[in-house]
């Protein structure tokens, strides 16, 4: 029974590739008053589709694995329903249907985690539903324009109706891709989520304000140009919103350097990563785009990556934080190399795909002249190597603080089996990155009407600045791999009798078996050292949320007075009422 | 020397004046009496003034019952049945209400052993 | 002779039915009768749907409208009995399987619902005001009696405040109806309408405002509104659920009906009820975050829906109208869910306080997840019937380029999900040391008296998915709400 139930489960996980491969038609549903739900998939939402395809079965296999959860599954399956008729949808409503049956379901089963707080899932469901509040206004503001609930551009709208419609769609899938100061809710959602579920949400779920804001422009008659006029030789809104990016992955990259928990770290990472895509998105043009879309499917299948190998360290040792683990390299292997290959994709350095995807927005950035920005986004990808040493240093080098770690064995094959498949899927897209671009990007960029990148040959990468060959890229970088590995491995013996990890000693002390040595224990408290990062560290918009709260329920409880008196206070009340209105009414009659 | 009393005008002056300081009695009772009982007869007192009103004001002096008998042949200078039919009900009614409300009181009182309007705060909870 | 197929039986079976009571006890039909009475006359509201639709059935009593009595069903009526006679039929299917109280299953409940149901039945059917006024102290007296039915001091005290707070709004809404007769001479609706407009000013504003002052008490409208909480928090919350269920959705009904029919101009009333639904909907929600108690909770939700309620048909255009109408609809079989979950949840607990219910989803799944369902659907979010009504109000305002009230909507939506997914936390957590073992004393419940909640479950996510099946229903109800003209035609017309 239970092993039907789950390989139902499995089947209908591999739903969004079935519908990717099998959609035929376009399927209308009426709803009513002449609102018609339209479902069609095109090319852009079959990108998106193409995400939640891979993602969705590596997510659920992991989700199989121990005493079987109908509910669970039940909420992933609706989940998977609502993105998939979100990605679909022809029209707003369909659209918003699909946004809030995302919503809800992934609420619920952020619920099913022990470790999920009030706090926690409060701010998860309220900041999605603001979002989806937003979405639901920008949506009528739109019919109000064109007495339809089609997507599709705006034939005619004035300058202030435009802004109106791009604040609120924006700030709908802003808040969805954790934009700041809008992000609070990322942190602690991915933080105390079931692991394998953070996987989902920052790898798909994150995408879908993604293919909002990608959406966006296509809304107006004039994309993001416009709405502001324009500004350095490009649309002004579309510089706003790429600085805004930009602001989020610095700031987001910091924070992630100074956490001390691992998901948590990969929750501010990915801020940072979206952050990539959301300025390239401000970019605009068919290179920026095409570095958006490279970088979301890079970052879906590095986040994948990283998520369920975590996921897997966590079950197998019980421990979250940096500091209570390490050396896990001996008795984790693979996990070790997933999490190699994943920083490789995370910090977007060669040759895996992640480097393809920066290069591709940085020279878009230079194209569009915007140098300012790209000093920006340089520093926070270069900041983000350091949290990227922290996610391999802590965990596996370094030796064990915890008996737990010391102890662990490989995680079970449900988690080893994605972590295989998205390391090869990573290694192939890095070989081939023409070939991604050619079948993946490109249509995309023609069914946003703008013009294809193209690839001379599958294996490179061409753009009017230059261009690389991943083939050449990574038979040098792997031939380097297996001379190093090579000779460590011949070398091992005697590297190993040439000392412990205790010989190191530092400023007179000798470590003792609980200090934590690696370099990333406290590597938040020395960070703050640096002026300006310990201004930015030390804001925090929880105390503004926490305010609003406050006075929320101070507001509840001063009207609730009004509700906890005796019935001669109610009757009072209403005839003081009558005889005012009364006398008001009289008055204004002219009596 | 009082005929003047008997013109339509001062007569209903006269009901409306009367009916009017009725209902204020009551609703003075209903706020600020606090004991159940004296709440409800508030309430009735006025209930009781709006029918006085209704009453007073829809029949005019020397019109005779609707009723055809006695030589009456024809509906002249009878009263407008309709607000008394209606008084009548209404007052059934109100009846039903204060006999409800009242054993309602005597119950609470039995039970808890207090008749105090602003006293009750069993289900004041939050 | 043969029974014919009139407006008369809404009123006429659950009455003979409810005085015959001594019978059923005998016969031991109560439960079954509670039940078959209200279904019967769902079918019978159902088949006269196409009657209706071709022209709204006018049943005049002895003599004919403007001087006797008469009923009015027309499609908006319509509306409404079928969601009393459902709601009804759905509580009485709740009482009828569980494992319910002795005082909700004995011979007074029987009749106290029965009358209850005839009374707003009538409320909505009557043409003629002093009827309306009988009609609304039949239902009122019928509440009263049944929100004190438990006979502790909790019940005694919502009673009796109850019976204060609602006797005073009779005598508001008497005085009313006394003015108009005095002003008009006549009772007759219809006939009131035509010549509402010849009374003075001043006296309009008077009338005006004793209705408003004596049904906003009754439809608890905002400042009228303060002894809500305390009567769903005593009264039991299966019977809470007919209040909130049917009553109120009378009274709204009955008040917006006047409105639509006395004033030629609906612009005159559309600032006050707009401005009262709105103040309503926020001031109920904001309160609602703070309670600790389930059932004062379910009141506070209900006045914020009532408030949504009444914005969108202040408006009075056919869509918010058509709108407000479903989703006065959704909120009753919400609501019945909501409470009847709260039931289930206090015989198994015997306490609905926040910190009692700690992990309760745990061992009452079935109840919770109904409870999260219905809660999905009241917040309005896709795919639950809530939404489909939520939306097609909203789209109203957006087609006429009314902005304020979206804006207050949606906000409205979103503290109301703050304090619903607060209650679904605590539900939901897994936190063994808040939970309280020791308080879980009441027997656990058997499985048939979830039929009438998954069978309400259903219906929402029916209607939200299919909500076209329903759509001629409200927009026809819709137009003849706020078709005063052909309402008078037909009315007058029909005295010759």
């Amino acid at each position: 029974m239970s092993l039907i139930v789950k390989m139902l489960f499995l089947a209908v996980s591999l739903s969004p590739a079935l519908t990717l491969l099998v959609w035929g038609d376009a399927v209308a549903w009426p709803l009513l008053g002449g609102i018609e739900l339209t479902f069609d998939l095109n090319p852009v939402s079959g990108f998106f589709m193409l995400l939640l395809a891979l993602g969705a079965p590596l997510v659920a296999l992991p989700m199989l694995r121990g005493a079987h959860e109908g509910p669970a599954y039940g909420l992933y399956a609706l989940l998977l329903l609502g993105m998939q008729l979100l990605l679909l949808a022809g029209d707003f409503i369909g659209f918003f249907v699909g946004w809030e049956i995302m919503t809800w379901s992934s609420y619920l089963l952020l619920l099913r985690s022990e470790r999920s707080d009030l706090e926690g899932a409060q701010s998860y469901i309220l900041f999605n539903l603001a979002s989806a509040f937003l979405l639901l206004a920008g949506i009528l503001g739109f019919y109000s324009l064109t007495g339809d609930f089609r997507i599709e551009a705006l034939a005619s709208a004035g300058p202030a109706e435009q802004l109106i419609l791009a604040a609120l769609f924006g700030g709908a899938f802003l808040i969805k891709v954790g934009t700041l100061p809008l992000h609070i809710w990322v942190p602690r959602a991915y933080d105390q989520a079931p692991d394998t579920f953070s996987a989902f949400l920052s790898a798909l779920m994150s995408k879908m304000g993604i293919y909002g804001l990608v959406l966006l422009p296509t809304l107006f008659p004039q994309g993001l140009a416009g709405l502001l006029g324009s500004l350095l030789n490009g649309p002004a809104a579309g510089y706003i919103l790429a600085w805004i990016g930009v602001i989020t992955s610095i700031i987001a990259t910091f924070k992630a350097i100074s956490q001390e928990d691992m998901k948590r770290l990969l929750a501010y990472s990915s801020i940072a990563q979206v952050g990539y895509i959301t300025t390239a998105i401000g970019v605009g043009s068919s290179l920026a785009l095409g570095g958006a879309l490279f970088q979301a499917l890079v970052h879906t299948l590095v986040k994948l990556l990283l998520f369920i190998t975590f996921a897997g360290i966590i079950l197998q040792t019980g421990q979250r934080r940096f500091n209570d683990l390490g050396h896990l390299i001996d008795r984790m292997p693979i996990a070790f190399f997933a999490v190699l290959i994943g920083i490789i994709g995370l910090a977007g350095m060669p040759p895996l795909p992640g480097f393809a995807a920066k290069y591709l927005i940085f020279v878009a950035l230079i194209d569009a002249r915007w140098l300012l920005l790209l000093a920006a986004m340089l520093l926070s990808s270069t900041a983000a190597f350091i949290y990227c040493y922290k996610l391999i240093y802590a965990p596996f080098l370094g030796h064990a603080n915890s008996p737990e770690a010391k102890a662990a064995t490989e995680a079970p094959w449900p988690y080893l089996v994605p972590q295989v498949m998205l390391m090869g899927l990573l290694v192939l897209l890095g070989i081939f990155p023409g070939l991604a671009i050619e079948l993946v990007i490109d249509p995309v960029l023609i069914g946003l009407g703008m013009a294809a990148l193209g690839a001379p040959s599958p294996g490179e990468l061409a753009t009017a600045y230059g261009g690389y060959d991943g083939v050449v890229l990574m038979s040098v970088f792997g031939s380097a791999f297996m001379i190093v590995t090579g000779l460590f491995f011949l070398l091992r013996g005697r590297m190993r009798r040439a000392g412990s990890a205790y010989d190191l000693s530092f400023a007179g002390e000798v470590p003792t078996a609980e200090t934590p040595l690696h370099y990333g224990a406290g590597m938040g408290r020395e960070l703050r050292r640096i002026p300006l990062v310990d201004w930015i560290l030390s804001r925090t918009t929880t105390r503004f949320q926490a305010g609003l709260t406050r006075q929320s329920l101070a507001a509840s409880g001063l009207l609730g007075g009004l509700y906890r008196r005796d019935p001669q206070t109610w009757i009072l009340l209403a005839v003081l009422l009558f005889a005012v209105a009364l006398t008001l009414m009289l008055l204004a009659g002219g009596l | 020397m009082l005929e003047f009393l008997d013109s339509p005008g001062v007569l209903q002056g006269i009901y409306i004046t009367g009916s009017l300081t009725l209902f204020f009695i009551g609703l003075y009772g209903l706020l600020a009496k606090r004991h159940l009982l004296k709440v409800l007869i508030s309430l009735a007192v006025m209930e009781m003034s709006v029918y006085l009103l209704f009453v007073g004001l829809a029949t005019s002096p020397g019109e005779t019952a609707p009723i055809l008998a006695d030589g009456l042949a024809t509906f002249t200078g009878m009263a407008d049945p309709v607000p008394q039919a209606l008084t009548l009900t209404a007052i059934v009614i109100g009846m039903a209400v204060l006999a409800l409300g009242v054993s309602l009181a005597v119950q609470y009182h039995r039970l808890t052993g207090n008749a105090d309007i602003r006293a009750m705060s069993e289900l004041k909870d939050s | 002779m043969e029974l014919q197929l009139t407006p008369v039986w809404f009123i006429a079976l659950p009455l003979l039915v409810a005085f015959a009571s001594p019978l059923w006890v005998r016969l031991q039909l109560l439960m079954p009768l509670l039940f078959a009475v209200p279904l019967l006359l769902l079918v019978l509201a159902i088949s006269l749907v196409p009657v209706v639709r071709a022209a709204p059935l006018l049943e005049t009593i002895v003599i004919a409208p403007p001087l006797g009595i008469h009923l009015h069903l027309d499609a908006a009526a319509l509306v409404m009995l079928i969601l009393f006679n459902l709601a009804g039929a759905l509580m009485a299917a709740f009482l009828w399987l569980g494992d319910t109280e002795p005082y909700l299953r004995g011979r007074q409940p029987f009749i106290l619902i029965m009358l209850l149901i005839t009374g707003c039945t009538g409320m909505v059917l009557t043409g003629d005001l002093f009827n309306l006024y009988v009609f609304l102290e039949i239902a009122g007296v019928s509440a009263y009696a049944l929100s004190a039915l438990r006979r502790d001091r909790g019940a005694l005290e919502a009673g009796l405040k109850y019976l204060i707070i609602g006797s005073v709004a009779a005598v508001f809404f008497l005085f009313a109806v006394v003015l108009i007769y005095l002003q008009t001479g006549q009772l007759n609706m219809a006939a009131v309408a035509s010549d509402f407009a010849g009374i003075p000013a001043p006296m309009q504003a008077l009338i005006g405002l004793l209705l408003l002052v004596g049904l906003g008490i009754k439809a608890e409208l905002f400042p009228f509104n303060f002894w809500v909480p305390d009567i769903y928090r005593g009264s039991d919350p299966a019977t809470a659920a007919l209040f909130s269920g049917i009553l109120v959705k009378a009274f709204i009904f009955v008040l917006f009906h006047l409105v639509f029919l006395l004033l030629a101009d609906p612009d005159v009333a559309r600032a006050w009820l707009m401005g009262l639904g709105a103040l309503t909907m926020l001031v109920a929600e904001l309160v609602a975050l703070r309670q600790q108690d389930l059932r004062r909770m379910l009141a506070y939700s209900s006045l914020g829906q009532v408030g949504l309620i009444v914005l969108a048909l202040g408006f009075a255009s056919e869509a918010t109208t058509a709108g407000a109408l479903f989703h006065m609809v959704n909120h009753t079989l919400v609501k019945l869910l909501l409470f009847f979950v709260a039931a289930l949840m206090l015989r198994r607990v015997l306490s609905l306080r926040l910190g009692d219910l700690h992990g309760i989803g745990h061992r009452m799944p079935v109840a919770t997840g109904l409870f999260v369902l219905g809660s999905l659907a009241v917040l309005g979010l896709p795919p639950l019937s809530g939404f489909i009504s939520k939306l097609w109000i909203l789209k109203g305002f957006a087609a006429a380029q009314l902005f304020w009230p979206i804006a207050l909507i949606l906000l409205a939506a979103l503290i109301e999900a703050a304090y619903y997914f607060r209650w679904i936390k605590v539900f939901y957590d897994t936190d063994p040391a808040k939970a309280h073992p020791g308080i879980m004393a009441g027997p656990v419940q058997g499985a048939p008296v979830y039929l009438p909640l998954l069978l309400i479950g259903g219906l929402l996510l029916l209607f939200g998915v299919a909500p076209f099946l329903l759509e001629v229903s409200f927009v026809e109800g819709a137009q003849s709400l706020l078709a005063r003209e052909a309402t008078l035609e037909q009315v007058l017309g029909a005295r010759l």
